[in-house]
């Protein structure tokens, strides 16, 4: 519907931007509607990289600007493709206090990848959160929606052995 | 109408899902199914039921029965027992922390028996997704209310009778909120429920949106009538799938009713709810950037004025409140004010809600009374501080928040006495905090997190918490400076009077907190870039060694023990301790609490390992250090504290004359401590290495008795006083004075004097002996005792977790046939023709909270009784006795009969030619603590000379090169710390040999193979 | 689902707290059926069937049915124990459907002790 069309393609299918036009339509002329639109985006394609954030801009009639400032103002927007799985490290005080910090570093060794990256095989992106508010399980390391608790750093290997 | 015999409530919060509950719920629907039992059993999933650490847990009624920890594998036992047997299954009661008792009845167990269910009163009790569940508890009763026969007038009214004050932190209350915006003038207005609950370690809000969205819907609609608003929004974290799932079924089933939407309940009213979700920015839980979040722009903050009242949410009025304030209000108009503010304080009305989390036994969610203690909140609904550890902190209000250190258990929850204590009271994060817990690198975490999350604007939050944030880096690296801690200060100010919002203006609270509390700690990162709680890594190799007074290289022994090399492995012990085989056996190894092993399985034995060494490495020989120093130096008392120091000092070539009152050196070590622990022979051995250094020690010679402190004072250049604690306190009660009471350090040395005597029987304690106290000399005094044929009691007025006594020793003393009776006080001592006869005690229960976190004991009326006792011994506590010091010779001496040392020295007394250390110093403490003090007082008092006479200071002669082997196992195996043979106890009561019998080398290589090597850098 | 005035809140809450008596722990009687192998096999599936039918019936919500093992005199199985509170339990034997009945409508009901089918009177530990 726009120009930037071929620039998806090289990423996306012709069916996930359709389902996108679908969202910006429905979401179009109401106020506020630029959070959504992205959340749905990144639903749908997993990361939101510069043409996505120009198509979601000209079918919103939002500048640019405004959609990259917003993209990159929260932490759930990425614009870098995610691995096949997500672990997430919880940082927050409870498990941090529990040895998130070891676990986390652990996992940096073992990829050797830094926090926020993906890993070269495209298999686990790496994040560290603030809280899942499974305190009581701490530290806990959630990977995609699964979420291990009491997690020890020799057991990390076995736990993500799961998932391929 | 279905009747069931029984409902089983499965907990379906966030941590009991995680926990595998969805399985298990599956499991018991299949097992019932299997069993024909599913049309009497009914399975009903329950929002959060606030016991998340227990989790997955289920009730079941009639009997209010709480299952814990359930594993779909105990399913099929569970339905056969309890559902069709009728025989509840015991295994998986929850059993409390310490004593390990069963406690089958939900309301029985004291996490729940002390809370007060208000907002909470439906967790775990109703299915969140039926809407007629929540109606059957009264749901929607105050929101029919409000629409049928009040005004916004009076709603607003009512709430601010109430005393409601806003949950989110700030306290605001909740009916001066709503009245600013019902006074506003629009047509259109908003009522926003903030659900973006942010800080690390709070969960509150998701709870009750899990387990009772309906509340908060409630809520927000009699809000909306008292504002004049007809459309909410529900700001709720993305990361919170679950309640936003709860509320979307909540939201659909209330517009279904006609409890949302228009025409609300046939009232006229029209209000209608959508939920946004937060796309996962700390700063949008401000209400400005909230409202800005929802305009879909970078949730940044907006000055105020204008408040939200006036011009909020797309620039007309509106009002924000958190879930939990929302989810009181529903009751406030039903049951009324008065009912509300039945509860709290008198700034502070109704309830609260904590996520209780961190080192605590009964992680979850509680709900008490404002003004609640802090004490009730931790130790008794959560159940104390897991694995024997000590409550340092709670932290409150997460990074906008501070500590609450130990000393402050008895304060009373609520906002004002939280503000007083540089806390606030937040949306209720409580993260309990213990021993292990560092200030400086909690107040870092914080900090971290707020300059992560700041969001740019303004730039005192910008800038101020990024510079923060380096100069605690830096501190907790090691290139902290004097000054910092000031720099720190005045930053913090600036920040919070010039920032935008609450995120900036709040940021440095948990940098102020933890220097209000805990500056010595700040101090030790920076002066001595020690952490004292062994968690900033950068200053230390590894924990234990960290937590060694004397820093013990204790990973390269235990390489070497695990390479065979047992003669290397002694020499690094000597290194740092002359007397590492009496602290193998008697050291209190604080090393050990910090072991990470611990995390695994337990701790390593280091102490049984440096033991070990000493009994089976070769014994390096000493050679006599030439004297080649001019000045003379004495030091007083041959314990730990002054044979170490003298043979420092001879090691840097000062002759050093030791004097001793009594007839052997050792002190302590030799007239307090029983053979049965540390045989003399082993002690000798240790001692006469520092003589062959040297060192001369005179025995015999009490100074002020057969030498004067004058001749003294006159013949050396320098003295150290270490004299240590020998006196007895006094119990201060009638008949003290009688035969047959002693002090427990005079009985001991009496003993340990004439041991030939006693064991002959020619002195004796008859056969009834009650030993009052509960440190390492009550335990020591008995176990003598018992060894002397006599029945023994030990009379404590604490809890057995609160004695000072090493818990080995404790166990021991048991089971040599001790009896403790414990929350006892002597009262007085009953004598018979001036001798003891008995002892009359009386029976105390727990009281409040003291300065160390212990519960002060008080007495219980009318329950006095006597024991019969032939002899009483005193062991509550030992003072030095610094009598012989002249008191015009200007050195100053505390109420504790101490020593005080000088400003910023640490040997130094207030008289510059004397030093001090040991217990002299400190009061009574431990050996290894009484060896530091030597180190340091002999390295002070050479530097202190050679700076006096311009030299260079000391180059210590080059030590032997040791390499140390690395070799760790790939997998750690869980493997418990190996035990110490044992004599057996009928052998050993009958006499004083050694108890510990010492590892064989199979065990002890094991043992130190388990050491996973902290101190390795990779 | 229909919209819903003031006083349908009212029903919907009577009824659903009918259901949910249980949970909050007011009960008048209590009735424990014998569940051993044995009294599964003698039919005491069926009497509690038939008891869960009868409150269903008389849409009581202060009776409270609980199950229990083998009392030990399997012969005289299926048994029921019936505790009104502040009375003296009640053991019934050789229950069947017909007697539950009885026993639900006449004595746990009205308050009428059915004689002929006691066992024993007062609670044995089982």
């Amino acid at each position: 519907m726009n120009s930037n069309y071929d620039e998806l393609l090289e990423e996306f299918t012709e069916e996930q931007i359709r389902q996108l036009d679908d969202a910006i339509a429905l979401y179009k002329g109401r106020p506020g509607a630029l959070i959504p639109v992205l959340e749905k985006a990144q639903e749908l394609l997993g990361f939101l990289p510069a043409p996505v954030q120009k198509h979601v801009g000209d079918g919103l009639n939002i500048p640019l600007s405004q959609v990259y400032g917003v993209v990159t103002f929260y932490s759930l927007f990425t614009m870098q493709p995610r691995g096949k799985h997500t672990i997430r490290v919880c940082l927050g005080t409870a498990c941090y206090v529990r040895g998130g910090k070891k676990i986390s570093d652990s996992i940096k060794q073992m990829f050797n990848i830094e926090e926020g990256e993906t890993t070269g095989d495209r298999r686990f992106t790496f994040e560290t959160v603030r809280c899942l508010g499974a305190c009581g399980l701490g530290p806990v390391m959630v990977v995609d929606d699964d979420v291990h608790g009491r997690v020890k750093p020799d057991k990390i290997k076995s736990i993500l052995d799961q998932y391929r | 109408m279905k009747v069931f015999r029984s409902h089983i409530l499965v907990c379906g919060g966030t941590a009991c899902r995680a926990s595998g509950g969805a399985d298990v719920k599956q499991a018991l629907a299949a097992e019932l199914a299997k069993q024909n039992l599913a049309d009497e059993i009914r399975i009903v999933e329950t929002g959060c039921n606030g016991f998340c650490a227990m989790g997955p847990v289920m009730v079941v009624y009639p009997e209010g029965i709480m299952y814990v920890e359930v594993k779909k594998e105990d399913i099929p036992e569970l339905v056969e027992e309890h559902f069709l047997k009728g025989r509840p299954l015991e295994r998986l009661f929850y059993k409390e922390a310490t004593t390990e008792t069963p406690i089958p009845e939900i309301k029985e167990i004291p996490f729940f028996a002390h809370q007060e269910l208000r907002v909470l009163r439906n967790k775990g009790l109703i299915d969140p997704e039926l809407i007629d569940e929540y109606i059957a508890r009264d749901g929607y009763a105050g929101a029919a209310k409000a629409l049928t026969e009040m005004t916004p007038e009076q709603i607003v009214q009512e709430v601010l009778d109430s005393g409601l004050r806003g949950r989110g932190g700030a306290g605001f209350p909740t009916g001066l909120k709503w009245r600013f915006a019902a006074q506003s003038k629009g047509d259109i207005k908003y009522v926003l429920c903030n659900a973006d609950e942010g800080d690390p370690g709070a969960f509150m809000d998701r709870s009750v949106l899990e387990a009772d969205p309906h509340a908060v819907l409630e809520g927000m609609v009699i809000a909306a009538k008292a504002i004049g608003s007809n459309k909410g929004f529900i700001y709720c974290r993305a990361e919170y799938p679950l309640a936003i799932r709860r509320l979307t079924i909540a939201i659909e089933q209330a517009k279904d009713y006609g409890l949302l939407g228009d025409n609300i309940l046939d009232t006229g009213f029209n209000f209608d709810i959508e939920i946004y979700r937060g796309a996962g920015a700390f700063v949008c839980g401000e209400e400005t950037a909230l409202m800005t979040s929802i305009e879909g722009k970078r949730g940044m903050p907006r000055p105020r004025p204008p408040f939200p009242a006036v011009a909020g949410l797309w620039q007309k009025p509106s009002i924000l409140n958190n879930v939990e304030t929302f989810a009181n209000v529903g009751q406030v108009i039903d049951k009324g004010s008065a009912w509300f503010s039945s509860v709290g304080t008198e700034k502070s009305k109704g309830t609260k809600v904590f996520a209780l989390t961190g080192d605590v036994n009964n992680v979850g969610l509680v709900e008490v009374p404002m003004g609640t203690p802090l004490g009730t909140i931790v130790f008794d609904i959560g159940g104390g501080i897991p694995k024997g550890k000590k409550f340092k902190a709670a932290q409150l209000g997460g990074p906008s928040g501070g500590m609450i250190p130990v000393q402050h258990l008895n304060a009373p929850v609520d906002f004002e006495t939280v503000a007083e204590l540089g806390a606030i009271m937040g949306s209720g994060g409580l993260i309990i905090m213990n021993e292990d817990m560092c200030p400086v690198d909690m107040a870092r975490f914080f900090m971290d997190f707020c300059q992560d999350e700041s969001c740019g604007k303004c730039v005192p939050c910008r800038e101020g918490t990024k510079r923060m944030l380096e100069i605690l880096t830096d501190i907790c690296e090691g290139r902290g400076r004097e000054g910092d801690i000031e720099l720190l200060e005045e930053m913090a100010v600036i920040i919070k009077d010039t920032a935008l919002c609450g995120l900036g203006q709040t940021a440095p609270n948990p940098v102020l907190s933890t220097i209000r509390y805990f500056r010595d700690e700040y101090e030790a990162h920076i002066r001595d870039k020690h952490c004292p709680a062994g968690v900033c890594t950068a200053l230390f190799k590894s924990p234990c060694q960290n937590a060694c007074p004397v820093g013990m290289d204790v990973p390269s022994y235990l390489a070497l023990v695990r390479a065979g090399r047992f003669d290397d492995a002694y020499k690094i012990l000597l290194r740092t301790n002359p007397f590492p085989a009496i602290c193998g056996r008697v050291c209190d190894h604080q090393c050990q609490f910090k072991c990470r092993r611990a995390t695994a399985d337990e701790a390593l034995a280091i102490k049984f390992v440096k033991r070990f060494i000493t009994d089976n490495g070769l014994r390096p020989p000493v050679q006599a250090v030439p004297v080649t120093r001019k000045e003379k130096i004495a030091v007083v008392g041959a314990g730990p504290s002054g044979l170490t120091a003298a043979g420092d000092l001879a090691a840097r070539g000062y002759k050093v004359t030791v004097y001793e009152e009594l007839p052997e050196p050792g002190g302590m070590m030799r007239y307090g401590i029983p053979p049965y622990r540390l045989p003399r022979d082993v002690m000798a051995r240790e001692i006469d290495d520092i003589q062959a250094r040297g060192v001369d020690i005179v025995c015999n010679t009490r100074i002020g008795r057969d030498i004067s402190f004058n001749e003294l004072d006159e013949s050396f250049d320098y003295i150290y006083l270490a004299p240590g604690a020998h006196r007895s306190q006094s119990l201060g009660i009638e008949g003290e004075n009688s035969e047959g009471v002693y002090g427990g350090v005079e009985f001991l040395r009496d003993f340990n004097l004439d041991e030939d005597a006693w064991i002959s029987r020619q002195k004796s304690l008859g056969s009834r002996v009650a030993v009052i106290g509960g440190g390492n000399s009550a335990i020591d005094a008995a176990r003598v005792a018992v060894r002397l044929g006599a029945d023994v009691t030990i009379l404590y007025r604490r809890t057995r977790d609160d004695m000072p006594a090493a818990e080995e020793e404790i166990i021991a003393a048991e089971h040599e046939g001790v009896k403790i009776e414990y929350f006892v006080a002597p009262l007085s001592i009953k004598a018979e023709n001036g001798k003891v006869a008995g002892i009359t005690c009386r029976r105390m229960k727990p009281g409040d909270f003291d300065r160390s976190g212990r519960r002060r004991p008080v007495p219980v009326e009318g329950s006095d009784f006597t024991l019969d006792v032939d002899t009483v011994i005193s062991a509550i506590g030992q003072q030095p006795d610094p009598e012989f010091v002249p008191g015009d010779i200007g050195i100053s001496i505390n109420k504790w009969s101490c020593f005080d040392l000088a400003q910023g020295r640490k040997a130094e007394t207030t008289n510059e030619k004397f030093y001090a250390g040991g217990d002299a110093v400190t009061g009574p403490w431990t050996v290894i603590g009484a060896i530091q003090a030597g180190h340091q007082a002999a390295a002070e008092m050479d530097e202190a000379i050679r700076a006096k006479n311009g030299e260079p200071p000391w180059q210590p002669p080059e030590e032997e090169k040791i390499d140390i082997p690395f070799e760790i196992d790939e997998e750690t195996e869980e493997q418990p710390q190996a035990a110490m043979p044992e004599l057996e106890s009928a052998k050993r009561i009958v006499n004083f040999a050694e108890v510990e019998l010492g590892y064989s080398i199979e065990t002890a290589i094991k043992e130190a193979s388990r050491c996973l090597r902290c101190d390795a850098e990779v | 689902m229909a919209k819903i005035k003031i006083e349908d809140l009212k029903k919907i809450k009577e009824r659903v707290q009918a259901e949910n008596a249980l949970r909050h722990g007011d009960r008048r009687v209590r009735v424990t059926v014998h569940m051993g192998t044995c009294g599964i096999a003698a039919g005491a599936r069926e009497v509690m069937t038939t008891l869960m039918k009868e409150i269903e019936e008389a849409q009581v919500s202060d009776v409270v049915v609980t199950t229990s093992g083998c009392m030990g005199l399997c012969s005289r199985e299926p048994e029921i124990t019936v505790e009104i509170v502040g009375e003296e339990p009640i053991v019934y034997e050789y229950v069947n459907e017909n007697k539950m009945r009885q026993i639900f409508r006449r004595h746990i009901l009205e308050g009428e002790i059915q004689t002929p089918f006691v066992l024993a009177r007062g609670k044995e530990q089982s």
